[in-house]
């Protein structure tokens, strides 16, 4: 079947978007077809200004709309603390607690052999700088429990030590609210393992 | 655990076959190639999601047909179904449990467990250390999904490990030795896991083996697996003694771009009355031996899992005298649920317990009870 062309090249560029597939593509072009010409220029509106307006942050790589993001320059927060996380969506989560007050930075990835991501493809060298300028006792490190997390974690605690910074992690554990009966059992062996005492 | 009944839509060669069977033992009869094993095959493909033959599921697809599925309806203390749907055109493999379908199947693994006894256990016993470390990986992640866990994360480590070993061979810097000591440190930290897995598994099986031995199969000989993980045996020991030799042989390792050390190279030996099985055994006490693992698997996994396993037999019988292959399958009886293929069941006749036995015939794919 013959579809007209700029249809096409919306259901293309769609499609390249994550999650999305030819089906769904189709069903947000025909969508955006049928809407009313002022909301189509407003979410073009916002996609560019998404691209053009936000930018990372020198210091953490964070998101943000200005050159420094609105973590780093708040003079309230703590700057003897930084948390080493994967990816800026991260920052959002641990934001959302509310119980961490201090610095960001964002690594941009883990270590990945198999994808061929090393050290040198990631935000590293930029936080060694900042420990050595900024008065920094401690790294707490947040990256994802998995394989590429944990060695990287690894990686990361042996350089930043050697560096005489304190290095800690992210406790694992149980889910709040979650039947302990419910976990799995692999969590439930980590929440053993790292147990406290009261 | 018992396995009420059974359908198979276009597996292999069962266009619609459903079964209903005895909680004892089922004999299932029929020549070569009509598909008689098929049938275990889909009893397995319910238990693990997975053949135990080494094929593609796409090869388990009925000739000329598009997807297969499998029903089987489980009962324990409460009823379970399992529905498996396979489509060669998206290559997915579906799982239900109870109509909800499951996304990984490690949540399956050791819910419904089985044990199989075939043709294909002399490796076991007689091909490479590899057949051995197979074997007792898959008994202990059955009993124990944390095993498992650490077994998946530790096969995905030694890939890393690799692959960065290789880069470190075409491109040599400071920075990538920095890389691979992380990743070493965490081969060490999962590798020890499994290590005192396998350290208490085997000291635990042995009593197993040794009462299977000596009850089933009526043998006076003392069965023994040994293992050692790099020369100790003591789990204290582990981590010392792999960081010892992981650091002795680095450069080999990186000249090599290969994991050289490390419980993906361990070794597990069968012994009987302090011989090796590999070295010494007979054909006979081969066959007695892949007997007797897979009876002390089954107890093994009813003591852990606190559920009784269903026995799979394939086409062994053959291979016994009629003395013990009676043998076998009255004690099959008093244990549990077994499913036993057969070619040619007029040997037989005298096993059958028409009370609770039932037997199948299987011809090109259709089946009858007698």
């Amino acid at each position: 079947m013959q579809i007209a062309e700029p249809l096409q090249i919306a259901i293309d560029e769609l499609s390249k978007l994550p999650s999305i597939g030819k089906k769904s593509a189709l069903r947000l072009a025909l969508f955006l077809l049928k809407s009313q010409p002022d909301e189509v220029d407003n979410l073009v509106k916002a996609i560019l200004d998404l691209k053009r307006k936000i930018k990372f942050c020198k210091i953490c790589g964070n998101i943000s709309v200005e050159d420094e993001c609105e973590i780093c320059s708040n003079p309230k927060r703590d700057r003897k603390i930084i948390c080493v996380v994967e990816e800026a969506s991260d920052i959002i989560a641990i934001e959302k607690t509310n119980e961490y007050n201090g610095l960001y930075h964002v690594l941009g990835g883990v270590l990945d052999p198999l994808k061929g991501v090393g050290i040198e493809s990631l935000n590293f060298a930029s936080l060694l700088t900042r420990i050595e300028n900024e008065e920094v006792k401690e790294i707490l490190l947040a990256l994802n429990p998995d394989a590429e997390g944990e060695a990287t974690s690894i990686y990361l605690a042996r350089q930043l030590k050697a560096r005489g910074v304190k290095v800690s992690r992210i406790a694992r554990g149980l889910p709040i609210g979650g039947d302990l009966e419910f976990a799995d059992e692999a969590t439930i062996g980590r929440a053993l393992i790292n147990r406290t005492e009261l | 655990m018992v396995l009420k009944s059974i359908s198979l839509i276009n597996f292999r060669l069962h266009k619609n076959s459903s079964l209903n069977f005895s909680e004892k033992i089922n004999f299932i009869v029929g020549g070569n190639g009509q598909g008689k094993t098929t049938l275990l095959e889909a009893i397995y493909y319910l238990t693990t999601t997975k053949s135990f033959v080494a094929t593609t599921d796409a090869d388990a697809v009925r000739f000329g047909e598009r997807s297969f599925e499998l029903n089987g309806e489980f009962k324990n203390q409460t009823e379970n179904k399992i529905r498996i749907f396979y489509s060669k055109e998206t290559g997915k493999k579906q799982i239900f449990l109870n109509k909800k379908q499951i996304v990984k199947s490690s949540a399956i693994i050791g819910k419904f467990p089985v044990v199989t006894l075939t043709q294909a256990d002399h490796y076991i016993t007689k091909g490479y250390p590899e057949e051995r470390r197979k074997f007792v990986n898959s008994v202990i992640s059955q009993a124990s999904s944390t095993y498992l866990n650490y077994l998946i994360e530790y096969n995905r480590i030694l890939r890393q490990r690799s692959s960065l070993m290789q880069r470190i061979k075409e491109n040599y810097s400071e920075k990538l030795l920095n890389e691979f000591d992380a990743w070493t440190e965490y081969l060490i930290s999962n590798g020890v896991e499994i290590v005192k897995h396998r350290l208490s598994f085997v000291k635990e099986f042995n009593e197993y083996l040794k009462e299977a031995y000596a009850n089933i199969m009526l043998q006076e000989e003392i069965p023994i697996i040994k293992y050692k993980f790099l020369e100790t045996s003591d789990e204290k020991n582990a981590e010392e003694f792999f960081r010892k030799e992981l650091r002795a042989r680095r450069d080999d390792e990186l000249r090599r771009a290969a994991n050289l050390v490390g419980p993906h190279r361990d070794e597990f030996r069968f012994y009987f009355n302090n011989l090796e099985l590999r070295k010494f055994g007979s054909q006979g006490q081969h066959k007695t031996f892949q007997i007797a693992l897979r009876f002390a698997q089954f107890f093994y996994l009813k003591d852990k899992l606190n559920k009784t396993p269903i026995f799979l037999m394939d086409d062994i019988f053959g291979e016994l005298d009629a003395f013990r292959s009676t043998k076998i399958s009255e004690y099959l009886g008093k244990i549990g649920q077994a499913f036993i293929t057969l070619t040619d069941f007029s040997n037989y006749e005298e096993i059958l317990n028409a009370e609770n036995d039932k037997l199948i015939k299987v011809e090109n794919g259709e089946c009858v009870y007698e």
